[in-house]
Order: C-alpha cells, then sequence, then structure tokens
C-alpha cells in the first residue's frame, strides 16, 4: 500500500523524518567532539533504522537504501566495536547522508518528487564499512560461536517446562509447509515453526536443515517449502489446526506416518483468500521491494548478534507527556483567541450598556475578562518554542566552516533555553547562520596570526540568548580581529552612504554601515560569505519579525552582534489614533508622551518641515495625513493631537486627528499580497471590529 | 444571492468542473471557476491601505481573517462607480491566499463545459483582455472568462511588493 | 472488534499502522514509543493483540516481548520487524512473539497476519 495521495501520512513522515535529522545531526556532532561514538551509537543505529523503516514504507527507495547503508555501517560499530576507526570521516560521510536526507524530504514538503540518486553516497558507506572490517580483522569471530552457544542456552530456557518431560511421540507425522510469496525471512517462519511444535513434539527431522545459519535456506523454503517430521501424541486433527495458525501460510500438507505406511490426509489451500484478488497490482509492487531486499541480503554476511541493547542508550527520549501540533492549528488558536479577546470588549463595552445600572452584568465580565486574560497567556505561551534546536543547528555550521577553513574555533551556546515566539524561531535560523558565516570567515583568524598576536590559538565564538525586560536578546559575539573602521568609512564613501561630516559619524554609525545593502569589505569573496547577499538581507530578515540589530566591535579585540526582539509579537500594547477615517496602532514601546498643543511654539523651516519646541528642544512633526495622504479635515496642528516617538534616541512628533485609546491589540500580518506597505508593521482588529494599521516606528525614522 | 451560495456550497469537487460564477461588471458578464470561490458577501467597510495601487482599494476584516479587496472595475481601467447594495465582494482562493474581488453585481453559477469555450480574439478589444483566457458561449450568449491567477498575480503584483 | 496495542518508535509507522487497522474494523486501544511503555500500557488495557517494532529507545521489542509474555503467557504479539533482522526475529519467536510482519509492509499483509491469531 501506498500513501503517497496520503496528505497527513505523508506530513508525518517529513515532520518526523526532518526532527530525526535534526537530533542525529546533533549527536554526530557531539559524538565527533567526545572522539567517539560510544554515547551515541545506539540513538544514530535506531534514528535509521526508523528512517529506513518509514522512508520504505512511503515507497522513497533513494532514502531508505541511504539509510539502510548508515544502518549497516552503525551495526557493525555497535556489535564489533572496532577500535580503528577514522571518527571525522565516519561523521562527514553520515552529515552527507543527513543532508541528502533532509534534500530529498523538503523536496517531498514542497511537493516535488525525490528524485536524487543516492547510490554514490551508499557506496562510500559501503567502502567506509569494507575498510573498517578489514582494519580490525581480529579474534571477532570468536563473538559469532559464543553467541550461538549462549543462543542455545536461551532456547531451552524458552521452550515452556511443563510440556519438556512430557512424553512425545506417539504419532509420528510429516508437515508440507508454504509460505505466502510476500511474507519474506522465510527461515525465520520456519524457525517458528519448529519452535512452537517443540512445545507438543519431539522433532526428528526438518528441510531444510539449517534454516537459520544458512543463506540459502530462505531461497529453498521459497521454492520447495519446508519439510518438518515429529511425533507427538496429538492427533491429526489437532496437529492440522496448530500448524494452520502459523503466518502467511500459503499451502499445508499433513501426513501421518505410521510404519513406514504413509496415509496422506489432506491438501490445504490456505492461503486463497479474497485478499489476494488484485494479485497482480499487488506484485507489481512487491517487485521494487524484493529487488532492493535481495541484494542486500546476498551481500550482509551478518555477524550474529547479542539481543541485549546495550545498557548506554543515551538521549532519553521518552517524551511521553509532549505532543506535536500542527502550526496552522496554532495559529488557528491564536486567531480565535484574538477574536475571543475583541468580542469580550464588544460585549462588555457594548453602548448599549450606557447608563444601565447592571452590578451582576459587570461581575460576571469581569470573570469573562479574567478567564479571556487567562487564556491568552496560555496562547502565548504555547507558541513559545526555546531556541535550543536553532542554537544547536550553529554546531554543524561552526563545524563545516572551521574544516573547510582551516581555522579551529569554538563554539559555546549560552541560554538556549530561553523562548520565543515560534515566527522567531521560524526567521532567525537564516540571519543567525549568515552573521555566524561572516565571524568565522572574516573575524577569526588564522590559528597563525592568532599566535602572533599573543591570543588563544582556538578561536571562541560565543551565541548567547537571554531575557531582558520585555526583550529578547540574542548575541553572537567573536574574539577575532574585529571590524575595521577605515575600510569601512572608504567603502561608505564610495558608495555614498554618508550624508553628514565624516568627524560626526560616531563609531555606533560607521559599524551600522555594514548593514546597507551591497556592502561587504572583504575583496576576497569566500565560499560562505560575501556572495553579494550581505548583511542587510540578514537585518531585512530580523525585522521582518520585529527585531532589530545593533554591531559592537573592538579593533584586535572581537565584533559582538547583539539581535533585540520583543518577547512576543503576537499581542502588544499599542495607541490608538484616528487619522480621518483610518485608524492607526503606535506600539506603547515606543511612545515617550502624547498631548495636545497649547502654547509650544512651531517653527517652521525654509521647505515647509515643521518642528515643536518642547522643553527647550526642536523636535520634527510628521503629519499622518501627510504622510499617508489620507483625506481629513484636522490638518492644523492645534487641532489634532501629538505623540512623540522615540526610536535609536531619535525622536519625532506624530501629528494624529485624535486619540482613540490605549489598549492590548493582536497583531495580524498585512495579507501577502500586500506584503510591505510603507512604515506599517501589520494590523490588528479593535473592539468595534474597525481594522487599524500598526505603525513601524523603526521603518517610519527611516523613511522620514 | 443566497441560492447561489447554495450551489456553491453543495458542489463537490467533481461536479465543481466547468462550472462558473458569473458577474456583471458595466455591460460585460464575466466568469470565474468556481473552484476558486470560498465566498461571496456584500460590500462592507474598507480599510484603506496607504500607496497601493488605485484598484487595491484595502483590506477588509473577514470574521477575523484579513484579507486584500481589489476592485475588478478598475483593475480593468474602467470608470469608477460608486459601491451600492448590489456591489459584491467575491472571496477567491488563489494559491494558498484569498483575495476579494469587488464587482458590480454577481448573476449565477453557470455550466461551461470546456469544449463550448474559445480563446479569446488575438486583437486586443480592450485592456481586460489580458486577464481573459476564453469566451465561454452558452447559447447565444457570451461571457468572458476570467483568469483568476493573472488578475491577482499579474506584472503589476510585482510593483505591489516592491512598495 | 478486536482490541489493539501498537508499540513502534516512530510516530509515523504508529500512525500508519493505525490507519490501516481502524479502517479494517479493528480498534487502536492503545500506542507505545517504547517497549517499557508498551509493557505497562498492556497491562493497564490488555489488548487482544499488540503490534511489537523490535528496534525502540529505552527498552527494545524484544524485552518487551519477554516481559509481557511473563506477566501474560497467552499474550498474542506481532513483530514489526526489517530486512536484516533476522536474529532479533528468532529471538523474538523465542521470547513468545506468534510471528513477524516484514517492513515495508502493505496493508493484506498486516491484515492476513491479524486474521491468524
Amino acid at each position: 500500500m501506498t500513501h503517497n495521495n496520503n496528505e497527513p501520512m505523508l506530513e508525518m513522515f517529513v515532520f518526523e523524518t526532518l526532527q530525526l535529522m535534526d537530533q542525529l545531526e546533533q549527536s554526530l556532532i557531539s559524538s565527533e567532539k567526545d572522539s567517539g561514538f560510544d554515547l551515541t551509537i545506539n540513538e544514530i543505529f535506531r534514528i535509521m533504522h526508523t528512517v529506513k523503516g518509514s522512508a520504505a514504507m512511503m515507497m522513497y527507495d533513494n532514502i531508505s537504501e541511504l539509510a539502510h547503508s548508515i544502518e549497516d555501517l552503525f551495526f557493525y560499530l555497535r556489535e564489533e566495536k572496532p577500535d580503528k576507526i577514522d571518527t571525522t570521516e565516519i561523521t562527514d560521510i553520515v552529515l552527507d547522508g543527513v543532508d541528502f536526507i533532509k534534500n530529498e524530504v523538503s523536496k517531498i514538503q514542497n511537493g516535488f518528487t525525490s528524485n536524487e540518486n543516492a547510490s554514490g553516497l551508499i557506496k562510500k558507506i559501503n567502502d567506509i564499512l569494507i575498510n573498517i572490517k578489514k582494519l580490525n580483522t581480529s579474534s571477532k569471530s570468536k563473538l559469532d560461536t559464543n553467541y550461538v552457544k549462549e543462543n542455545n542456552n536461551d532456547q531451552k530456557f524458552y521452550i515452556s517446562s511443563e510440556n519438556v518431560n512430557k512424553s512425545k511421540g506417539e504419532y509420528k507425522y510429516e508437515a508440507h509447509l508454504k509460505f505466502a510469496e510476500e511474507c519474506e525471512m522465510e527461515n525465520i517462519r520456519a524457525f517458528s515453526v519448529i519452535h512452537d511444535l517443540k512445545e507438543v513434539a519431539n522433532i526428528t527431522y526438518y528441510y531444510p536443515e539449517n534454516v537459520i545459519d544458512n543463506d540459502t535456506s530462505c531461497e529453498i523454503i521459497q521454492k520447495e517449502g519446508f519439510k518438518i517430521e515429529f511425533m507427538t501424541d496429538l492427533s491429526l486433527e489437532m496437529v492440522k489446526d496448530r500448524l494452520s495458525h502459523t503466518l502467511f501460510l500459503d499451502k499445508l500438507e499433513v501426513y501421518l506416518k505410521n510404519d513406514d505406511e504413509i496415509e496422506k490426509f489432506e491438501t490445504d489451500q490456505i492461503y486463497n483468500n479474497d485478499l489476494y484478488n488484485e494479485k497482480n497490482q499487488i506484485k507489481e509492487v512487491k517487485e521494487i521491494f524484493l529487488d532492493d531486499f535481495e541484494d542486500k541480503h546476498k551481500d550482509n554476511n551478518k555477524p550474529v548478534l547479542n539481543n541485549q541493547i546495550s545498557k548506554k542508550t543515551v538521549v532519553p527520549s521518552g517524551k511521553q507527556s509532549v505532543i506535536s501540533v500542527n502550526i496552522g492549528k496554532l495559529d488557528m488558536l491564536m486567531d480565535l483567541v484574538g477574536e475571543l479577546v475583541i468580542s469580550e470588549a464588544m460585549v462588555t463595552q457594548n453602548p448599549d450598556l450606557i447608563g444601565l445600572q447592571l452590578d451582576s452584568f459587570h461581575k460576571a465580565a469581569r470573570q469573562l475578562n479574567k478567564i479571556t486574560n487567562e487564556l491568552q497567556d496560555v496562547v502565548m505561551s504555547i507558541r513559545m518554542v526555546p531556541l535550543s534546536s536553532t542554537f544547536q543547528k550553529m554546531n554543524r555550521i561552526v563545524r563545516d566552516m572551521s574544516k573547510k577553513l582551516n581555522k579551529s574555533v569554538e563554539l559555546k551556546i549560552l541560554g538556549e533555553e530561553t523562548e520565543v515566539d515560534k515566527n522567531i524561531i521560524e526567521r532567525i535560523s537564516d540571519p543567525l547562520i549568515h552573521i555566524i558565516r561572516n565571524s568565522i570567515d572574516h573575524g577569526i583568524e588564522e590559528t597563525s596570526e592568532r599566535k602572533e598576536k599573543g591570543k588563544s590559538p582556538l578561536g571562541n565564538l560565543v551565541l548567547e540568548a537571554k531575557n531582558a525586560g520585555g526583550d529578547v536578546w540574542i548575541i553572537i559575539k567573536d574574539d577575532g580581529r574585529g571590524l575595521d573602521k577605515e575600510k569601512i568609512l572608504i567603502k561608505a564613501r564610495e558608495n555614498g552612504l554618508i550624508n553628514k561630516p565624516e568627524d560626526e559619524l560616531s563609531d555606533d554609525e560607521i559599524y551600522s554601515f555594514i548593514f546597507k545593502p551591497g556592502f561587504s569589505t572583504k575583496e576576497k569573496i569566500s565560499e560562505f560569505s560575501g556572495r553579494g547577499v550581505g548583511m542587510d538581507i540578514v537585518v531585512k530578515n530580523i525585522e521582518m519579525v520585529g527585531g532589530t540589530v545593533q554591531v559592537n566591535s573592538a579593533p584586535g579585540e572581537g565584533t559582538t552582534i547583539s539581535i533585540k526582539f520583543p518577547l512576543t509579537l503576537a499581542i502588544i500594547d499599542g495607541m490608538t489614533v484616528l487619522v480621518g477615517e483610518s485608524r492607526y496602532t503606535i506600539p506603547t514601546i515606543s511612545i515617550k508622551e502624547s498631548f495636545k498643543i497649547k502654547n509650544e511654539s512651531i517653527i517652521e523651516d525654509n521647505n515647509g518641515n515643521l518642528m515643536i519646541m518642547v522643553r527647550g528642544q526642536a523636535y520634527p512633526i510628521l503629519k499622518l495625513h501627510k504622510y499617508y495622504n489620507i483625506n481629513t479635515k484636522i490638518t492644523d496642528i492645534k487641532d489634532g493631537i501629538i505623540v512623540m516617538i522615540e526610536n535609536n534616541s531619535r525622536i519625532l512628533c506624530v501629528f494624529a486627528d485624535a486619540l482613540l485609546g490605549e489598549q492590548q491589540v493582536v497583531v495580524k500580518p498585512l495579507p501577502k499580497y500586500i506584503e510591505k506597505a510603507k512604515g506599517i508593521a501589520g494590523c490588528t482588529l479593535l473592539g468595534d471590529g474597525n481594522i487599524s494599521l500598526i505603525l513601524d516606528v523603526a521603518k517610519i525614522f527611516m523613511t522620514f | 444571492m443566497s441560492d447561489i451560495l447554495q450551489t456553491l456550497f453543495d458542489s463537490e469537487e467533481d461536479t465543481q468542473k466547468d462550472k462558473h460564477l458569473t458577474f456583471i461588471i458595466g455591460k460585460e458578464i464575466y466568469g470565474i471557476e468556481i473552484r476558486h470561490v470560498t465566498e461571496i458577501i456584500g460590500i462592507q467597510k474598507i480599510t484603506e491601505i496607504p500607496e497601493m495601487p488605485d484598484y487595491v482599494k484595502g483590506i477588509i476584516n473577514l470574521r477575523g481573517k484579513i484579507i486584500p479587496v481589489i476592485d475588478v472595475r478598475l483593475r480593468f481601467k474602467k470608470e469608477p462607480m460608486e459601491y451600492n447594495d448590489r456591489t459584491c465582494i467575491v472571496v477567491v482562493d488563489i494559491k494558498d491566499f484569498s483575495v476579494g474581488l469587488i464587482v458590480d453585481s454577481v448573476s449565477e453559477v453557470v455550466s461551461i463545459p470546456e469544449n463550448d469555450i474559445v480563446d479569446p480574439p488575438d486583437v486586443s478589444t480592450g485592456y481586460s483582455n489580458k486577464y481573459i483566457r476564453g469566451i465561454g458561449k452558452i447559447g447565444d450568449d457570451v461571457k468572458l472568462l476570467i483568469d483568476c491567477n493573472k488578475l491577482i498575480n499579474d506584472e503589476d503584483c510585482e510593483k505591489l511588493i516592491q512598495v | 472488534m478486536k482490541r489493539i496495542l501498537v508499540a513502534d518508535d516512530a510516530a509515523f509507522m504508529r500512525a500508519s499502522l493505525k490507519l490501516m487497522l481502524e479502517k479494517n474494523g479493528y480498534e487502536v486501544v492503545g500506542e507505545a514509543e517504547n517497549g517499557m511503555v508498551a509493557f505497562n500500557k498492556y497491562k493497564e488495557i490488555e489488548p487482544d493483540i499488540v503490534t511489537m517494532d523490535i528496534t525502540m529507545p529505552i527498552c527494545d521489542g524484544i524485552k518487551a516481548v519477554r516481559m509481557i509474555k511473563e506477566y501474560d503467557k497467552n499474550a498474542k504479539i506481532i513483530m514489526i520487524s526489517s530486512m536484516g533482522q533476522e536474529c532479533f526475529v528468532k529471538d523474538a519467536v523465542l521470547a513468545g512473539a506468534k510471528g513477524f510482519i516484514v517492513k515495508p509492509f502493505k496493508e493484506d499483509i498486516v491484515l492476513n497476519a491479524l486474521s491468524k491469531l
């Protein structure tokens, strides 16, 4: 059965496989650091086993085969514990495998076919395995024989003791069994029959004789069936009944053999059921699997293994109390709660209630308000996700980069348990990768250079997350050569970015030039960073989820890039103002004060720009109706209100018609179709059902 | 309008084939494939978004969902008209986002089999021509069938995003 | 209606089996992501049949079969195995599993196996 048209199964496959790949990547990198797979081997083996099975079910043979080859490799490592292995080589190849699977799965996720051929990778993995086997051929075969002996003891133990001493042997039977074509592992099925009969019979002979250890037994049983002779007290009916319960039995013949006189009793065609009506169709599918398996079957001369899984199982994944939820549902829940908050306001602040004496209504309303607030908090907290998996991904980036650039860099992760809104998680990964690549490529020096400068040869990179006030900070700090102010200035001059006297530029202002489009001081474009897309894209990505970026640097000591996010994006405190018919909401966090003009003096410059004097300081005025070209009757500064907003220590006075009030609003993104409107961060629904546009204060400062 | 809605929601995936919702702009009758249409609502309060092309009227609150609305009249470079009680917003779902189309009025749901649809004439008969994917014939009637994708995602869309 | 406990560490596999079984008149009364949970759930819900993956974290399927069989020697357990796991399957049979299915499996294979129990 294929699930290819089965959306939920596909979604699940994609989700689980990607999750497992991330987990695997982390295990690999930590193994490499600890220089050995001792602690993670079981986990890696299990992950590949799971992926192999799931991918085969979904008929993604390329993924399944690749997973199988890695599984084989780790199977050998686990069972044989070879001493002579190249951890880095194995890590490299398995990481390549992880990349391959990730890539294919994301193709599948996006509705494309997974068509990449894995055979090259598989061959490399097999070669490594062969090589390891060659290097480690010590007295391993001893283990096998030991095991077999041990196992024989086991065998006795598991036969129910009550039957062992009973006399078995009044009648002699011969049984022929054939198994269904698709059942696989015929030898084990035969073994299972032997095991079952041992409880009630003395087995005198069976063919093929060595069902387990002989590789050809499978084929023989498949073609000729399995023959077994035994002595028992059971009647023919009972024997037949017992054997007919064997799984995937296609054909069963039981003969009673007494004193050489063979009495054939019955031929049963058991497996002729309706399920196989569509046999042809099923066969087609089957062939795909069979090819696959037969090959592997021949190749693998596998050592017999000990069934006790090593006790060193690490990373307990028994997250029984955690479930995964579709993000779409979470968004929907968020939307609904947002609406609930609005509806509640519409009921409790309904104009019809004005002037009525409604004590018990208000009491009930307060209770409702309390519950909606709590519900809102809970829903918000559900959306909060720890940064750990995003941070852990950076280990891979650092590993790959430092290997390729031949620099030694250590990544230190702090505060990965810090939680942020899931929207941030989705968007933060690429900017972080970019910043970290920049740090290693341009910031951290070669080992020799570091030694000359008297620094520790190992470059240090710190990735830190922390909560401060209402914000989350993500800080990337390196101890490299720092930003070169002179180079930045030259480049800024070339690009005409400097719009005031250079000696008035503060360090911060100079450094922030690196966030401008097309800005790269590095002449040589390396494989990892540069390449035209610069820090401006990073900044853009971060701003898209409401974050801001700052850069700090000291020559020779390193660079620190700090990203600030509001703790949660979905609900903000805002002040809503009216301009003509339109409503705009300004985040309270950016507001310094709001007031009506009384005696403050208004200054107009030559270009018609207005300034206002407040407490001896002049501030520019932004008339919203002019900025957005909105029709309104209120155009005179004295008739409306002023909201003073602040961003990065710049201050601007926004002029609007009237103040509508201050409240918590649920931020909704503008529809994709509209994408980014000038200076608008999103929109929100007000209690009266009107839509208000939320101002993007940072953007307004940039465009004003 | 309610019976149109009924037809809309009665129709299952396969019976939706060939079905078109027709609407009127000026004297012309246009049709769009029913599978794109999710809902028809009366005109309602539209929140303007600054600095959009004139035909992007703004956004509306559709039961908590914010969707953009386009005036099809203006999109076709026809004269603007006051909205009245016959003005409708046809909500269509295209490539995972919803857009409301403002039309003069909706008319009916008709079945136009693929072989009754002919290619639009090569001669440019008006600005709206490039959004027409075919001309549907029902008896002597002619309906201009709109390519929803083009209507919404045409090059103008690029400009929108750059704003 | 036969009540089934599905033990597999892969949520995808559990869901696949559940889908197949419930479509065909079986009731999946429990799911377990490792052998320990499977054993605990077995005691708690006493299902008619258990489908048991072999490779699972914390406690593998074979150990789980042993524990369950010790608790209830009539327990009907079907192993869900893969090619290459012959040795494990053998151990599972020795431990008392009624039979086994080989991944990747088709719906009719699963139904056929269950119908024999």
